[in-house]
This record gives structure tokens, C-alpha cells and sequence, in this order.
């Protein structure tokens, strides 16, 4: 699904060069559930944001369920971002003006969805994560844990083939990061691909895949101790697929 | 002392905010030093001495209809009439009304016709030896008319040969010395200065000469005819209520029009130049207005935009009047430049206003004084959104969005 | 898409009422004084009589000798002597022809029922009806044959009529001008609405008269002219007959010339007239000039709308640029402010053209509020300029077309002003919004 090969990010400024990433190779596949660890400042948001096409990449290429998304412009990556993507931030990121039905709608909105097609699924998101009751609250009513379960319920509500989440946890509890990685992990078995950035090696454990990106590069992950390798990761989720 | 130089490059950096505020300034001080300009010009041109207790005159005319009335021995009679009411001071007959945008001009020469000499455009007044005290004009040379001087009539057959003019005519045919007793030409016809008076305008208060205005002792009698009538402090108003129906009594087939105090008739004269002034005073009020919640809304951008930078400072020790003086003198960079900006297309836009339009050119005080008050209202304006820059946390460095 | 946009607009300036009040204002005071200015502008120079104003023409003619100037700029006088007008009439080439001349009555029933009042009368042909277009409410103009006979017979407008005759159809019935008794034979509208175009030498704004009567009176009753005459010539001229014989001009002179071919044959009259004059020791230069204008060229002629004016519009329309610099200032404070949100919305699948949009679209709406309460502010300053100069009172007004294009400037002009901050915001890298550190 997702193929990266040699993609370079520099950073350019008056005086320094910056190498965001490096030679950065990756292959996804359909149903994974990968946790992106490494130190701060390795690349990890550059490489998530790159694979999520909201920053563009200085070489290399890098093909999105089979499109180069190196030749597309910029409102073409939009409606595949719109269509195959959803976000998670660490921060949230719901828009404050908007109420929880309004901010799960906003994709939907872009995808030009008729209005009783939105509201159903905007209701089963909603109900997904837990929050169906309080469709008409504003975010800044809500917790921090209940903020983060509306913004995946907006990542899930154009049915994307891919979640890409920032530090889902970082601004949470133990308890209500656990809350949310249940979600993610339901989610996952339910098909979705995960790819999740974090510092938290606990969560990292929980992930059937694990890399890690140090210095602009992906590290050999078979070094981290008690990652699964991949094959097996592919298997399993075979596996759990022929089950449901 | 101050860190003018990373100022500078802040600046550089935030090119648009600080660019849209120069060109603003720029714009408002060409605009509104031209239009102070064209106010103070107008202002001049609107108050201006006329040269007459204007609270005290008032004005009527009349149309006679009925050609059978004796119009010499009604006119007479209708002077008497007005001298008699009560509060009345004096009133003559005349041909036209001063500051009424409406009257009589001719040259004045000081040859004959048809050699050709010196002449001079003049307002004139044909009029009785009740004119002076009517208008309070100052006579100082000469004398007023004789009673016997005044022609009588309600032809042109006989002309009178004599005349009393403003001192404003008489020194530019005389440059040199006194007109009195000297002799004028209006073609063939020669008439004497006996009396020169003190400045009065005539009925154009924008003619080039407005007070070139000579009187001529000629009582002309014609079916359309006016009066001006002098009256005692405060109390013209009950005497022009009560002077039409007065008048009718005497004589009814005539009808009265044009009843109104020299002051009403110069304020509808200027009535339009008027207009202009107050929609150019409004111009510039709301201009400077709009000006300074444009800087308000820049300056508030630049520091929305910097917030973070701000709070940084502030952890690293910066006092909240360093803050303030920052913004200020930023703020007055921009503007500064864009004064001087401003200062060079003020300049062009008077010039260009002046070729296309008969405006006087724009005198540089006026540039800089406007200029000098933009400046200030806009450390003023700067001022509000610098104190609220002052006032972010240092906290606000460390902290995410 | 568009009423999503309009939608998060509106929540906008929920959101950020005093900023977007200030630039709702702002876009106000700037429409405000640009359509008061822009108004009065609009209406003195609007074509009076837009279905005939390319048939209309006002006529000159250059009868000086050689070496005589005028105060024209094409050295030509605005009126003709009275023998031309009465000639020109005579001879009657055109399609239809009106020579005018402005006077004045004292106007009433000769008993005491009304006090006389003294009123401008306009002495013209009977084709000045049919030629500017005045609408009879009853009877028409006098006849032909009145005209040659120079009879008394008198056209009134509805208000006067109605002062003198109430309600009732005063045709038949008479009126007196001065001491001379009239047979009223019509009653028109107003011939004009604000501007008098057919005569711009008293006054371009004054209201019409509302008293017409035969041409050929003015000789017949020895009336004499409330305009102004100007003479170029030493001439012995104190009997009123003197003045008809004189070269002084005083009488306007208009033809209706329907057609090209038309217009060419009476350039031919006019020449041909033109010599045969000078025969006689008249237009005693080298190339005699006359003048056809349109009414919209007599105007332009005529300097209706003054410099100040002018200079006016020119000021209003620079106010508006420095509130739309204004504007675009805040704008961008503001749409910078939202970056984050634009960040999230672009991260769930917003092109930058719908960012862009509905950036655009929330300027327009920020215009089309601003127009309106423009149109209103307009209404004010056009108020007052009515109050301050009664002169102006029919021209500031807003017609239709200004109050159209009111709103549809401010939307024009905030979408200019919204280009930039719009462009801005769309285009803000939306990474750099959703990082979290």
C-alpha cells in the first residue's frame, strides 16, 4: 500500500542544510498496524506528514496504493488525502468553532457527501468511539481523552484505508491512552492500515510491527528487542481477517 | 541601545504587513495633505470681508407689472416707505444686489472711446445718495453724492457725471496717487470720482477683482427694480416680515421676491463651495480615522504573528517597556518610510491635480504638518496593540499552540 | 460547497465580532463616500433623454468679425442673435426645431383670488414639446398657426395648474403674465428631472420652468430676456427694436435632426445660410464655424459636472483604496490567526482551491454587508448634502443603477482586497500547524 523508495526531505534554509530524511525506504502493507518510534528530531513527523502528502519530498518516490504521488498537484493529493487518509494528532487538532457532529463532517464536506449519507456515518463514527449522546458539544467541553476519541471518529468518518496518527497518546493519561489505543487496535482489526508515530514504548510493544527512525533513516528493526518481524505481522493479520 | 538592526530584519522578513502599512500611510498623508490644502483655500475664499454689517442688510426685489404706474414716483415713494418703519436705519434702490452672484459689470477706461488706453473691469451699482449709509460703506476720500447729482429716470437718455468707487478700483487704475477728481470713461460717456470708500465686495465673491465696485448716482426706474434696506441690531427680522405687505398696500399690481438678509444671499452664493469644504472635511476625518485602525490592525497582525517570539523575549528577561518600545519604534519606521513616500506622491498628486483642475499648487507646510500629525496618530494608534504585545506570557514560549 | 462556505463564514464573524464589525465599517465609510460622490457624479452626467440624445442638437453659430474671440473654447458663442433664430425658424430644415429664450411673469387670474407670483417662463416653438419629450396631461401645444400669429396662448406645468386651477382641466381657461391675458391650451409633466439641458446657461439644476408660450411672442409683446445676452459689437441699441435688429446674442437655439443624411442636409442649410449672410456683411470672417452638438456633447461643452466634483470622485475613489488597504490588513491578522485550523481542514482533504474560496467567499459576504450598510451611510451623506445645498436636492439622490452597483463595488473590491490574505493562507504549509511540539 504504501511504498517509499530513497525519498530524501532537506530542509533548506539561508545558511544550513538540513536532511529531514535520508534514503528513507518503506513498504506497508494492507492491514498493518506499524508504530514509528525514534528519538526527537529523527524524522518521524517529517516521514509521517510526507506519507500523508501534506508536505511534499525533495527526491526519491513514493507510491500511495499504487499512484505516484509524485505527479499529482496539490488538489489531486488533497482529494486522495480526503479520500484514503485519516489523521490523528497529538494535539487534537478539532476545531473549536465547530461542534463534535460538525468536526467529524468536515471531511465528509470536501468529499462533496449528500447530507443523509454524512449523517449516518457521522452518527456510527460518533457511536464507534463512545460519544453518540453528545453530538452537539463543543470540544472544549469535552476531556482530553474524549477530544482525541472525536478526532479519530473524524479520521474514521471517510472510511480511509490509511490512519496516520501523530503521538495519539502523548496529551493523555496512562488510563485514557489506553482507552484510545483499544480503539486503534479495533479499528485495525476491523481492516484499517495504522501507521502511528509515538515516544511511548509501552504503546510501541502493543504494535504488531515496530520501526524506528533514527537520524532520517529507518533503523533495522530486528534489533528491537520483542518486534515481531514482518512476515509474521502479514501472517496474523491474514490470519484475523479469514477468522471475522 | 536599541536592536534597531534584527528590528530591520524583522521587518524585512514580515514583508507584507509592514509593506501594506507603508503604502497605506503613504496614500492617507498624499490625500489628506491636498485636502487640507483645498480646505484652507476654501476657507480663505469663504471668509473673506465682504465689507458689510451683513446681520443688518437685507435685500428686496420687485417685478411691476402694470405699465401704467409712474415707476420713478413709486420707487420714490417706496424708499419714504422703508425709511419710515420702525428700526429701519436707511434704504436705497438699486439695480443689483451685492453677493448675490448676480449684477452689472463694465470697463472703465481712462480715455474715450474709441482710442484705446487703460481699462479696468468694475462691478456698478446705479443707485441714490442713500446707497453709502445704506451699505455703511466708509467714505474715506471725497464726498457723497449730492442729492441733485442723482438722475432720475426710467430711461437712458440722461446719464449721470459722477461716481464714487472702492479704493480697491481706484488703486488699480491709479496706481500712483490719488483717482479722486479724476476722470472716467465708460465708452463715450465721462464721469467724475468724487468719493473713494473703504473695500466692499461686489456680487461676485469669486470674481478675480471682487471688490472693483464703482456706484453711479443713476436712480434708474425700471419695471424689475431692488432695494436694500439697513436696520437697526436685531431688529431686521420683524422689519422683513412685515416690508412686503407694506409695500403692497402703496402699490398692489407689482409682486415682491427676493426678500433675504446679505447674509442669507452670500450663503447661498457660497452654498456649493460650502458643499466641497464640509465633504473634504469629512473626507479627511474619516481618512485619518480608517488610516489609524488600518496601523491598529497591522500593528496587531505583526504581533499575532510573533507571539511566540514575544513571550521568548520575555522568558529571556526582556521588560514589558522594552516590548512596548519596540513595536513603537518599528511602527515608526514604517510609517516613517512610508511618510516620506507619501511626502514625494503628495507632491505629484497636487501636481497632477493642478494640471488637470484650476487648484493653486500645494505649499510643502501643509505636507509636513500633515505628516507631522500622522506620525503622532500613528505612535497612537501603535500604542493600544504594543501594550497588549507587552502583556503576553513568557509562558507562551514553552507552550504548544 | 458555496453554502458550506457561507456557513463557516457567518461563524466567523461570529467568532470575531469587533473585527469583523471594524471591517464591515470600513467597507462601509469607503462605499458610503464613494457612491455619494459617485452619485451626484452619476447624475449630473447621465444622459437626461437617453432615447433622442443623439438626435437633439444644439446649434451655434460664430457671428463676430475676424479677430473677435469668445469665452468659449472653440470660440464660438452659446447663443444665437434673435434675426438668426427667427430665420433658422422660418426656414424650418430640420426635422423639428425649438429656438427659447428664458423670461419671466408675474403670474396670476387678474382677480384676488392668488397673489401674483413672479415665475420663469420659457418662450419657445410649439416642436420643444415633442422634442425633449413632455408628457401632456391635457390638450397640447398651441398651433402652428398661433405661432405665426404670435396669439396668447399658453402651456403650464401640472403643479402650477393645479395651484392656479385645482384639479380641474384648465384648457380653454386664462391666466395672466404680467398684464398680458393667455389662453392655457395644455398641461405637461415636468419636462425635466434634474438636469435643465436644454438650457445650461442658467443654471444647469434649476428646475424647469412652468410656463410656455409661443416664440414669436417675444417680439410681439417686446419681452425682454431673464438669461443672459452678450454683445461683441458697438452698436446703438436702447429701443427693444434695436435689440432684435443687433448682433447680440441671447436666444438658444435647438434642432432635431432624426438621421445622418438629415444632419448633412441641414450642415448644407447652415452653410448656405452662412453665405448668403455674408452677402449682406454678416459672419464677416474667413471660415465662419457653426455648431451641431448632441445634448450628451452640449453638456460636456457646458462643464455640467463641475472640477469639483470631479476632484471629489477622484478623493473618494483613492479613500476607497486606503480602506481596502485597511481591510486587506485585517484580513490577513485574521486568516493568519485561523493557519492551525486551515492546517486540520487541509490535513482532512481540503485542496488549497477550496481553502481559497472559501476564504474569497467570506470576503464577499464581509463586502456585501459592508455595501449595504454603505448604501445606507450614502443615503446619510446624500441627506446631507441635499440640506446643505437645495440646488443639489434632485441630483442627490441614488438611482437604481447606483444602488446596484453599490453592493456589487464592495464585493468587487473586498475580493481584491481578500486576494492576497486568501492566497496566504491557502497556500501556508499545514504540517507546520499540526506539529506538536
Amino acid at each position: 500500500m504504501i511504498k517509499m523508495n530513497n525519498i530524501n526531505k532537506v530542509y533548506q534554509t539561508e545558511m544550513v542544510q538540513t536532511h529531514a530524511l535520508r534514503d528513507f525506504n518503506l513498504e506497508v502493507e494492507q492491514g498493518e498496524f506499524i508504530a514509528v518510534t525514534g528519538p526527537s528530531g529523527s524524522g518521524k513527523t517529517t516521514f509521517l506528514n510526507i506519507a500523508g502528502m501534506l508536505e511534499p519530498f525533495s527526491s526519491g518516490t513514493y507510491e500511495l496504493d499504487g499512484i505516484d504521488v509524485g505527479k499529482l498537484n496539490d488538489n489531486q493529493r488533497a482529494d486522495l488525502r480526503n479520500q484514503k487518509i485519516g489523521f490523528i494528532f497529538q494535539g487534537f487538532n478539532l476545531i473549536p468553532d465547530l461542534n463534535l457532529y460538525e468536526n467529524v463532517e468536515v471531511p465528509l464536506r470536501y468529499r462533496g457527501i449528500k447530507s443523509a449519507e454524512r449523517r449516518k456515518r457521522i452518527e456510527r463514527c460518533l457511536e464507534l468511539v463512545g460519544l453518540g449522546a453528545r453530538a452537539k458539544h463543543l470540544p472544549q467541553q469535552l476531556s482530553g481523552g474524549q477530544q482525541q476519541r472525536v478526532a479519530i471518529a473524524r479520521a474514521l468518518a471517510g472510511e480511509p484505508r490509511f490512519l496516520l496518527a501523530d503521538e495519539p497518546t502523548g496529551n493523555l493519561d496512562s488510563l485514557m491512552a489506553r482507552q484510545v489505543m483499544e480503539i486503534l487496535e479495533e479499528i485495525n482489526r476491523e481492516g484499517a492500515t495504522i501507521v502511528m508515530v509515538t515516544h511511548d514504548p509501552e504503546l510501541a510493544r502493543r504494535a504488531p510491527r515496530n520501526i524506528q527512525v533514527v537520524d532520517g533513516q529507518l533503523a533495522d528493526f530486528s534489533l528491537y528487542q520483542g518486534a515481531p518481524n514482518k512476515e509474521q505481522t502479514a501472517g496474523d493479520i491474514a490470519a484475523r481477517a479469514a477468522e471475522a | 541601545m536599541l536592536e534597531l538592526k534584527p528590528m530591520i530584519n524583522a521587518l524585512l522578513r514580515s514583508k507584507i504587513g509592514a509593506v501594506l502599512l507603508l503604502i497605506q500611510v503613504a496614500i492617507t498623508l498624499a490625500i489628506v495633505s491636498n485636502a487640507a490644502f483645498m480646505i484652507s483655500d476654501r476657507l480663505t475664499y469663504l471668509n473673506q470681508e465682504t465689507g458689510y454689517d451683513e446681520e443688518a442688510i437685507f435685500s428686496l426685489s420687485v417685478s411691476t407689472f402694470d405699465p401704467s404706474i409712474n415707476l420713478v414716483q413709486q420707487y420714490a415713494q417706496d424708499e419714504r416707505d422703508l425709511r419710515a418703519i420702525d428700526g429701519v436705519i436707511d434704504a436705497a434702490m438699486t439695480n443689483w444686489m451685492p453677493l448675490s452672484g448676480s449684477g452689472s459689470s463694465s470697463s472703465m477706461h481712462l480715455v474715450p472711446n474709441p482710442e484705446i488706453g487703460t481699462g479696468v473691469r468694475a462691478a456698478y451699482f446705479t443707485t441714490n445718495e442713500h446707497m453709502l449709509n445704506t451699505l455703511g460703506a466708509k467714505l474715506i476720500e471725497g464726498r457723497n453724492f449730492y442729492p441733485e447729482e442723482v438722475v432720475h429716470a426710467d430711461n437712458y437718455d440722461k446719464l449721470p457725471n459722477t461716481t464714487i468707487v472702492t479704493k480697491d478700483f481706484a488703486e488699480e487704475l491709479y496706481p500712483d496717487g490719488s483717482a479722486l477728481g479724476k476722470v472716467l470713461y465708460q465708452g463715450e460717456d465721462a464721469v467724475e470720482i468724487i468719493g473713494i470708500i473703504d473695500t466692499i465686495k461686489g456680487p461676485w465673491l469669486n470674481d478675480s477683482r471682487p471688490a472693483n465696485v464703482v456706484i453711479f448716482p443713476f436712480n434708474l426706474s425700471q419695471p424689475r427694480a431692488g432695494f436694500l434696506v439697513r436696520t437697526e441690531p436685531g431688529k431686521r427680522a420683524q422689519v422683513m416680515a412685515k416690508v412686503e405687505e407694506l409695500l403692497l398696500k402703496s402699490e398692489s399690481r407689482r409682486v415682491f421676491y427676493g426678500i433675504e438678509g446679505l447674509d442669507e444671499s452670500k450663503a447661498s452664493y457660497l452654498a456649493r463651495d460650502t458643499l466641497v469644504m464640509r465633504m473634504l472635511v469629512v473626507l479627511i476625518v474619516v481618512l485619518v480615522l480608517v488610516t489609524a485602525l488600518g496601523i491598529f490592525g497591522l500593528t496587531l497582525f505583526n504581533i499575532s504573528k510573533r507571539t511566540k517570539q514575544i513571550g521568548t523575549r520575555r522568558a529571556l528577561g526582556a521588560r514589558k517597556s522594552a516590548i512596548v518600545r519596540y513595536f513603537l519604534i518599528e511602527n515608526f519606521l514604517v510609517a516613517g518610510l512610508g511618510l516620506l513616500i507619501g511626502a514625494a506622491l503628495a507632491v505629484l498628486l497636487g501636481q497632477q491635480l493642478m494640471k488637470v483642475f484650476s487648484l493653486p499648487s500645494l505649499s510643502f507646510t501643509f505636507v509636513l504638518a500633515s505628516a507631522v500629525f500622522m506620525l503622532i496618530m500613528s505612535l497612537v494608534a501603535a500604542w493600544g496593540p504594543a501594550l497588549r504585545a507587552a502583556k503576553v506570557a513568557p509562558s507562551i514560549a514553552t507552550r504548544s499552540i | 460547497m458555496l453554502w458550506y462556505y457561507v456557513d463557516l463564514s457567518w461563524r466567523s464573524f461570529k467568532r470575531t465580532p469587533l473585527v469583523s464589525a471594524l471591517m464591515v465599517i470600513a467597507i462601509a465609510i469607503g462605499i458610503g463616500i464613494t457612491m455619494t460622490t459617485l452619485s451626484v457624479y452619476h447624475m449630473m452626467s447621465a444622459d437626461p433623454i437617453p432615447s433622442k440624445s443623439e438626435q437633439l442638437f444644439a446649434l451655434q453659430l460664430q457671428t463676430m468679425d475676424e479677430g473677435e474671440g469668445w469665452f468659449t473654447k472653440d470660440d464660438i458663442p452659446y447663443q444665437l442673435t434673435f434675426k438668426d433664430a427667427q430665420r433658422l425658424m422660418t426656414d424650418a430644415k430640420g426635422d423639428a426645431q425649438a429656438a427659447m429664450v428664458r423670461t419671466g411673469f408675474a403670474v396670476h387670474l387678474g382677480d384676488e383670488s392668488n397673489a401674483p407670483k413672479l415665475m420663469d417662463a420659457r418662450a419657445t416653438g410649439r416642436d420643444f414639446f415633442s422634442m425633449f419629450n413632455a408628457q401632456f396631461i391635457h390638450g397640447g401645444p398651441w398651433s402652428q398657426s398661433d405661432e405665426d400669429n404670435a396669439v396668447n396662448k399658453v402651456v403650464l406645468e401640472r403643479s402650477l395648474s393645479e395651484e392656479l386651477f385645482g384639479e380641474t382641466n384648465p384648457v380653454g381657461k386664462t391666466v395672466f403674465l404680467d398684464k398680458f391675458l393667455f389662453e392655457v391650451v395644455g398641461v405637461i409633466e415636468p419636462v425635466t428631472e434634474h438636469t435643465k439641458y436644454y438650457d445650461l446657461n442658467n443654471g444647469s439644476f434649476k428646475r424647469p420652468e412652468r410656463v410656455f408660450y409661443p416664440f414669436s411672442l417675444v417680439k410681439e409683446l417686446e419681452i425682454g430676456t431673464w438669461g443672459n445676452s452678450n454683445g461683441w459689437k458697438r452698436e446703438m441699441v436702447t429701443t427693444f427694436k434695436q435689440r432684435l435688429d443687433s448682433e447680440i446674442v441671447w436666444i438658444q437655439y435647438w434642432v432635431q435632426l432624426d438621421s445622418p443624411e438629415s444632419k448633412a442636409n441641414y450642415e448644407q442649410y447652415l452653410k448656405g445660410y452662412i453665405q448668403e449672410q455674408q452677402k449682406i456683411g454678416r459672419f464677416a470672417r474667413k471660415e465662419p464655424k457653426y455648431s451641431l452638438r448632441d445634448v450628451n456633447q452640449w453638456m460636456e461643452y457646458n462643464e455640467v459636472v463641475s472640477e469639483d466634483n470631479k476632484i471629489l470622485v477622484l478623493l473618494s475613489f483613492m479613500f476607497l483604496a486606503v480602506c481596502l488597504a485597511n481591510i486587506l490588513g485585517l484580513l490577513l491578522a485574521k486568516f493568519m490567526r485561523r493557519a492551525p485550523e486551515v492546517g486540520v481542514r487541509r490535513a482532512l482533504g481540503a485542496s488549497k482551491t477550496q481553502v481559497f474560496f472559501q476564504h474569497l467567499v467570506e470576503v464577499g459576504l464581509l463586502g456585501l454587508f459592508g455595501g449595504l450598510l454603505g448604501i445606507l451611510l450614502a443615503q446619510l451623506c446624500l441627506w446631507g448634502v441635499r440640506e446643505s445645498y437645495s440646488y443639489y436636492s434632485a441630483l442627490a439622490k441614488m438611482d437604481f443603477l447606483m444602488l446596484a452597483s453599490a453592493p456589487i463595488i464592495a464585493i468587487v473590491a473586498c475580493i481584491l482586497a481578500g486576494l492576497l490574505p486568501a492566497w496566504q493562507v491557502c497556500r501556508t504549509n499545514p504540517a507546520y500547524y499540526l506539529k506538536t511540539q
